[in-house]
């Protein structure tokens, strides 16, 4: 059931080791790229292999390589955004700490494929130990001379830096990432000017997530054709899925995309836990709305996602049992949102902080009638109106929660109490 | 000066790497952090001093990132996890827990100083909920008696 | 509509069709057009931050309302700015925008002239949705907090701001400051100083006119009057010579303020504090409101007739006894063109006497008509055309401090358009730290170092063919790079870097200040500047400032207040008056020298303080003390007025209508915006009602007089300058090895001539005058910052205190020049070209 492409060493504990990652065929594309082939065949290749980005955003990686511009006199950077910051998702971080030369290598190879000489690797502030992995895996590729002056006798040349963050959600989004390792207060940038063009000092960048990078060694070692055979029409090759919630078998499992969803949760992670029943599925990451148990049979793809009325996003699936209160839910969610709020556009500023406050009061008995209303109102001038997608981010949960959980938020409203008590103790 | 020799050196080493000195401000208040545990003016001055930037990007910067603590905490930061994944296996039960086990509030400081309990947003360990962190090691898939022998464990080594 | 080039984008706005250069915006499109887009967080000077979203606009197959500001017009757009759609964007985000702000619009002093109180008016915005407690700043976690002083004139109001980052923008992005940011994050961001500093740059109150809310306020204007109740006139400032362009706002007989008068030829809209707070002389407190007359002894009030008739009978006696040469008159070149064109005119046509000069602060000032200094200085140059420059070269001169638009100007064009600095300076300046080589030389060594330059593109093949090459070794000395490395302590190396970048520059800009132009030296130092030009063809591709330096000097120069105006102006001077005196003329210093000598028996000084000003301050009090007959006219008591006989109250210049000639030659209008304050008088008429006394009035219509005047601001006067090399040959200057350091006497920040020091918020940000030292000299001496140090020079000696400078690493010091309280003009020499010194710690 499970497609292990970018997992299928992580269970080896040797295999942050670079010789063992070597042994494993580590490598390998990285010196292929660099004796054989030109800058343009990679990207070509990327393109037709149907990458997409698995940060959340879904772009052709091979697109967003394309976008660089060749004539520009300027150094051009690659950023491997490892902000793993999303709600439910965690599975960057495996393959930091399991696999981190894969990242090394689908980064140097994203790096020659735009001509940099330089790439950062962009890691969450509390992520240490991942990032000491990274740290490791650079070090022994200088050792080995895979990074640094002259790779593999080619002339290329690329140094690699492994960036740590402060702790800020925002800066997994492009610009604010960008602004972050300039040492700005991480705010996002206005666009244009996109990052293919002005990103990183004002030179043209490329910002890839550390899954996305990682497919990439894959597909110049097996050729686009066999990536592309993987998936459904527009959703080519494996990724991995991070399960959490109130489900048996929590984990992080690769799939191939246009999986049945039913059998993320029910075959591999085991089913619901004893007495709870299914009542909501987060399906892309805390920002995706809401699917009910009824569209347990999606497909996992960007497309199929969309139509159900949600997205793939970062593939975190939360589940969630009839024993929550969706009310409650978003309260957690709102408050999050707020707090990593950048502060720069006003909608998302104010407009989140305002929704915190209404919707908390509704969590705590205190709603009043209008509030629905009232939150539904702030939504649509949220929506699509801010700087970044933190707004939309903010907002699509709730939305989704009102429209799919009406009854709950009424509830809340009318008898000053949850309809549903969330009651959770661990262990 | 607070920070140490070996801080400044690795911050000027720091400095040495990137094309602009200005993206050394995250990595200097890690490294400041890691010697000193929080946060604080002087800190700023002293990295401003080390880098020659300016104490407003520094302070600034520093402002706008959660993760170091901008006042004393004590020698174990507890950081529990509150967001979606662990509030749903009972992170709010946990901290409960903890503030039982530990006699002090969310927020507080145990009176000897060895624990600092807060909470957090997500830490990017939800398969593995509920979780803390404290200071850099990550707790995973936590229960009562993990929490206890956790606890015990930390308390025995100081 | 079919494009007109390929730079050129066509697109639809409410149904308009323009068409507008790649790359504008559609805000910049809309403005063109004179459709109004609302804006907060927009500044036509900085770069978009899409921050306040209230510049929504639709654009048509566009599913989002965009941000006009920060999208870029895009072929055949369709861009709606009035839809409903937009309509409903923006009166959300209007309601966003206010649910913290504290709406305690009655006791705000923004209240008036606040984007967000007229924008909310403007979209019928009367009731809100939030029914929660609006949030509050704490402070120290006590107290909330509503006025917080960030700086001397800057008081905070976090809970009104509504963080379209302007301030902080502005402060970064065109002054290069680092003492405002903003901190913590979300709704909870504050705009604040790092800690343990303030707001105090020279621009700080910028940031108080670009505020859209009333979250930043100035101490100055702040619960004085409200704005509807005032209204502004044009002006211009009447200190630096860039001749910013404002307004002055005021009442019937008050003035409140100064803000910007947007010209992009000069200012962008930026002020230095200088231009902005220095408006406060234009108040009564402290001004001299009425003539005074020593009468036994003591200075008593007189009237105008009384005070005027002694004057004319001293002056008629001195003049039919002793003849016009024994009286002289010195005039500020802070004063505008009527004034100092009526003040030659009646030295020259009544007094019969050429002993006129506006400069008050050279010393050893040449006295060749149309020397090489003159003919430099009479280059075109354009503020402006500093950004097109792609290199900056800034000889002698901390720039900031004599101009603060120009010094905008240099970085801007550095900053924005990539130009390369270099700074030749005796000391390490604030604008220096942005050079691509701060070349700090030997005290009094910049001619050799430019001699180095001149043999360092003879020696690389690459002088200029213009210039007669082989005349080098004849003209110059040192004439060779390594001879001028030797004498000026600037490397070979970087002299032959400095080369290169002369040699390869396309549009290379030249800029000279005041310790250029007003040294003894100057002769020399234009000459070692014009070789300069002429091997690095910087005559042909660029543009040289020898620059001056106060509101009209350059109206002054033009007008002929000086001793010797030069054969073509005494010609047409004899032209339009039908006489010109046939006598020699003195210069300032030589009207104080002669007066020492009993050559001269009475002054007429107008608007200057050569108490305070002029060099070696003793001999200046012995020539005034020596004089027969003194007259002086300014605002304030003075050291210079307390030694007069009759002391004429003078009005500002906000108190009359005129015209200032900026430094780049452009004349330009103010008008009066209150009556003179008191019994005071402008210049000019203070002159003309002394010429009815003596003679016959200068004019009897101002306006008629005017014309007269213009017929001189109409002159063409650039001069040319020779083809060929002229000679510079160093000379060391002579040490007195008891007097070892050197020191050079500067402007406070905030300070410009004698009369800042009386405005209130100036004087505050100037605080007390002090001795700038680097940190190593301070250890020599074994001083700490705010220990008094004594300045002891051949001719006089001051204490201090010492200000330990972050900037200067050169073994100078420097002092402030205009503080009444330690005069530092009785340190500088007569005769020196660089006053030195001896300090010491002061034992408390």
């Amino acid at each position: 059931m499970e497609k292990k492409i970018l997992t299928k060493y992580i269970d080896d504990p040797a295999q942050i080791d670079i010789d063992t990652f070597m042994a494993h065929g580590g490598y390998k594309a990285w010196e292929k790229v660099l004796k054989s082939m030109k800058p343009e065949q990679v990207i070509d290749e990327v393109k037709k292999s149907g990458v997409r980005g698995r940060g959340g955003a879904g772009f052709p990686a091979g697109m967003k390589w394309s976008f660089v511009p060749k004539d520009n006199p300027k150094p051009k950077y690659l950023v491997c955004n490892a902000d793993e910051s999303e709600p439910g998702t965690c599975k960057d971080r495996v393959l930091m700490e399991r696999d981190p030369h894969s990242i090394v290598e689908g980064m140097a190879i994203a790096a020659f494929a735009i001509q940099s000489h330089l790439a950062f690797i962009y890691i969450r502030g509390e992520f240490a130990y991942p990032a000491q992995m990274m740290e490791k895996a650079v070090r022994e590729a200088y050792a080995k001379k895979i990074l640094g002056k002259n790779i593999f006798g080619s002339g290329y040349n690329l140094d690699m830096i492994v960036h740590t963050g402060g702790g800020a959600y925002i800066c997994g989004e492009e610009t604010s990432l960008l602004n972050s390792l300039e040492g700005e207060r991480g705010m996002s940038r206005i666009r244009p000017p996109f990052p293919a063009v002005e990103g990183l000092y004002g030179c043209p960048t490329v910002v890839n997530n550390v899954e996305t990078l990682a497919c990439v060694p894959h597909v110049i070692n097996n050729g686009a054709e066999w990536y592309s055979s993987m998936g459904t029409e527009k959703s080519k090759g494996s990724k991995l899925f991070s399960l959490s919630g109130h489900i048996k078998k929590p984990g992080n499992y690769e799939l191939e995309l246009g999986t049945p969803l039913s059998v993320l949760i029910n075959d591999l992670g085991g089913g619901m836990l004893d007495g709870h029943n299914l009542k909501a599925i987060i399906p892309g990451g805390s920002s995706t709305p809401f699917l009910k148990p009824e569209q347990i049979n999606v497909k996992l793809d960007y497309e199929s996602l969309a139509e159900a009325g949600s997205m793939l996003g970062s593939g975190a699936v939360i589940v969630i049992s009839d024993r929550t209160c969706m009310v409650w839910v978003i309260e957690r969610l709102i408050h999050f949102y707020k707090h990593e709020s950048c502060g720069k556009c006003t909608p998302c500023r104010e407009g989140t902080g305002w929704l915190e406050q209404v919707i908390s009061r509704i969590e705590h008995g205190q709603g009043m009638p209008g509030d629905l209303e009232k939150i539904e109102s702030l939504c649509e001038n949220i929506l699509g109106r801010t700087v970044c997608p933190l707004g939309d981010a903010a907002v699509m949960p709730i939305q989704s929660s009102l429209k799919l959980f009406r009854d709950e938020w009424a509830y809340h409203i009318e008898h000053h109490r949850c309809m549903v008590k969330t009651e959770f103790a661990f262990n | 000066m607070i920070l140490n020799e070996k801080s400044i050196a690795e911050i000027k080493g720091k400095l040495a790497l990137y094309p602009s000195p200005k993206s050394v401000v995250l990595p200097a208040l890690t490294i400041a952090y890691r010697q000193v545990r929080y946060l604080s003016p002087e800190i700023y001055q002293e990295i401003a001093q080390v880098t020659g930037l300016s104490e407003v990007d520094v302070a600034g910067a520093a402002s706008f990132y959660t993760m170091f603590p901008k006042e004393p905490v004590g020698k174990y930061l507890i950081q529990v996890c509150h967001n979606i994944s662990c509030a749903l296996l009972g992170a709010d039960s946990l901290i409960g827990y903890l503030e039982q086990k530990l006699e002090i509030k969310k927020g507080q400081t145990t009176p000897d100083g060895l624990f600092t309990l807060i909470s957090v947003e997500c830490l990017g360990s939800c398969t593995t909920a509920p979780m803390m962190q404290i200071n850099e090691d990550f707790y995973e898939n936590l229960t009562h008696e993990k929490v206890d022998r956790i606890l015990e464990e930390l308390r025995g080594k100081s | 509509m079919a494009e007109k080039d390929n730079n050129s984008v066509s697109l639809t706005i409410n149904g308009r069709e323009i068409s507008v250069p790649k790359g504008t915006t559609i805000l910049e499109a809309a403005k063109q057009l004179g459709i109004y887009i609302p804006t907060f967080c927009w500044h036509p000077k900085l770069k978009p931050a899409g921050a306040c979203r209230i510049c929504y606009v639709e654009i048509e197959k566009m599913p989002k309302l965009m941000v006009s500001c920060a999208t870029p017009v895009a072929p055949g757009m369709i861009v709606h700015t009035e839809s409903e759609k937009v309509k409903q964007g923006r009166r959300a985000v209007l309601e966003f925008t206010l649910i913290n702000h504290p709406l305690d619009c009655p006791t705000c002093d923004k209240g008036g002239e606040c984007d967000l109180q007229d924008l909310t008016f403007r979209h019928g915005v009367d009731q809100s949705r939030f029914d929660f407690d609006k949030y509050r700043f704490i402070r120290d976690k006590k107290s909330t907090f509503d006025d917080f002083r960030l700086g001397p004139e800057i008081i905070r109001n976090q809970n009104r701001c509504i963080l379209c980052y302007k301030c902080v923008r502005a402060n970064t992005e065109i002054f290069g400051e680092d003492d405002l940011g903003a901190f913590q994050r979300g709704n909870i961001t504050e705009i604040d100083t790092p800690p343990g500093r303030q707001v105090d740059s020279l621009y700080s109150g910028n940031l108080v006119e670009i505020c859209p809310v009333g979250a930043l306020t100035n101490t100055d204007w702040r619960y004085k009057i409200r704005v509807w109740n005032t209204q502004t006139v044009n002006s211009i400032c009447p200190y630096h010579a860039d001749g910013a362009n404002i307004k002055i706002w005021k009442d019937r007989q008050n003035v409140f303020r100064v803000t910007s008068r947007r010209n992009d030829a000069i200012d962008e809209g930026w002020l230095s504090d200088v231009t902005r707070y220095g408006y406060q002389i234009a108040k009564p407190e402290g001004r001299l409101l009425n003539p005074l007359m020593k009468k036994g002894g003591s200075q008593v009030a007189v009237t105008w007739e009384e005070a005027l008739s002694a004057i004319a009978r001293k002056f008629k006696d001195i003049k039919d006894n002793k003849g016009g040469v024994c009286i002289g008159g010195m005039i500020s070149p802070q004063l505008d063109c009527t004034s100092v064109y009526a003040f030659s005119k009646f030295f020259r046509t009544i007094i019969h006497s050429n002993n006129v000069d506006f400069r008050t602060e050279y010393r050893m000032l040449p006295e060749i008509p149309e020397d090489m200094y003159s003919r430099m200085a009479s280059q075109e140059f354009s503020i402006a055309d500093i950004e097109k420059a792609d290199l900056i070269i800034v000889l002698d001169s901390d720039i900031i401090k004599e101009h603060p638009n120009v010094n905008l100007r240099i970085r801007k064009a550095i900053t924005q358009k990539g130009a390369r600095l270099y700074t030749l300076n005796p000391v390490e300046t604030k604008t220096g730290a942005l050079s691509v080589d701060e070349m700090v030389f030997r005290v009094g060594t910049l001619e050799a170092l430019l001699n180095g330059v001149c043999a360092g593109l003879v020696e690389a093949g690459l002088a200029s063919k213009k210039g007669d090459t082989s005349a080098l070794k004849k003209c110059l000395e040192p004439n060779t790079v390594k001879d001028a490395a030797q004498i000026s302590g600037i490397s070979e190396e970087r002299i032959k870097a400095f080369t290169l970048a002369v040699a390869h520059a396309q549009k290379p800009c030249l800029i000279a200040g005041e310790w250029l132009t007003e040294s003894s030296m100057r002769e020399k130092l234009a000459g070692a500047v014009h070789n300069l030009a002429l091997l690095g063809s910087l005559y042909e591709k660029g543009q040289i400032g020898l620059l001056a330096r106060a509101a009209n000097s350059k109206g002054a120069k033009k007008l002929g207040a000086l001793p010797h105006p030069g054969p073509g102006m005494i010609e047409k001077m004899k032209q339009t008056w039908g006489e010109y005196p046939d006598v020699p003329g003195l210069a300032s210093d030589r009207m104080i020298r002669a007066s020492v000598k009993q050559e001269l028996d009475a002054l007429f000084i107008v608007g200057v303080n050569p108490m305070l000003t002029m060099p070696d301050g003793q001999f200046v009090r012995e020539g005034l003390e020596k004089l027969d007959f003194l007259v002086v006219a300014d605002l304030y008591e003075s050291e210079t007025t307390q030694m007069a006989d009759v002391v004429l109250p003078l009005s500002s210049w906000a108190e009359y209508g005129d015209r200032f000639v900026n430094l780049e030659g452009r004349v330009q209008e103010f008008q009066d915006a209150i009556k003179p304050l008191g019994q005071s008088r402008p210049g000019y008429l203070i002159v003309n009602d002394l010429a009815a006394q003596l003679k016959s009035p200068l004019f009897s219509e101002k306006s008629k007089f005017a014309d007269e005047v213009d017929t001189f601001l109409n002159e063409d006067s650039v001069m040319p300058v020779p083809e060929t090399l002229v000679e510079v040959r160093f000379m060391e200057d002579k040490i007195n090895p008891e007097f070892p350091t050197p020191m050079l006497v500067v402007d406070e920040e905030h300070h410009f001539g004698h009369w800042t020091e009386k405005t209130k918020s100036l004087s505050v940000f100037c605080g007390e005058a002090a001795v700038e030292i680097s940190s190593a000299l301070a250890e020599k001496i074994g001083v700490v910052n705010g220990d008094i140090i004594r300045i002891e020079s051949e001719v006089g000696k001051v204490n201090l205190p010492a200000r330990i400078s972050e900037t200067i690493d050169a073994e100078v010091i420097l002092v402030y020049r205009n503080f009444s309280a330690s005069p530092v003009n009785i340190l500088q020499m007569r005769k020196r070209r660089v006053d030195r010194v001896k300090i010491t710690r002061v034992e408390s």
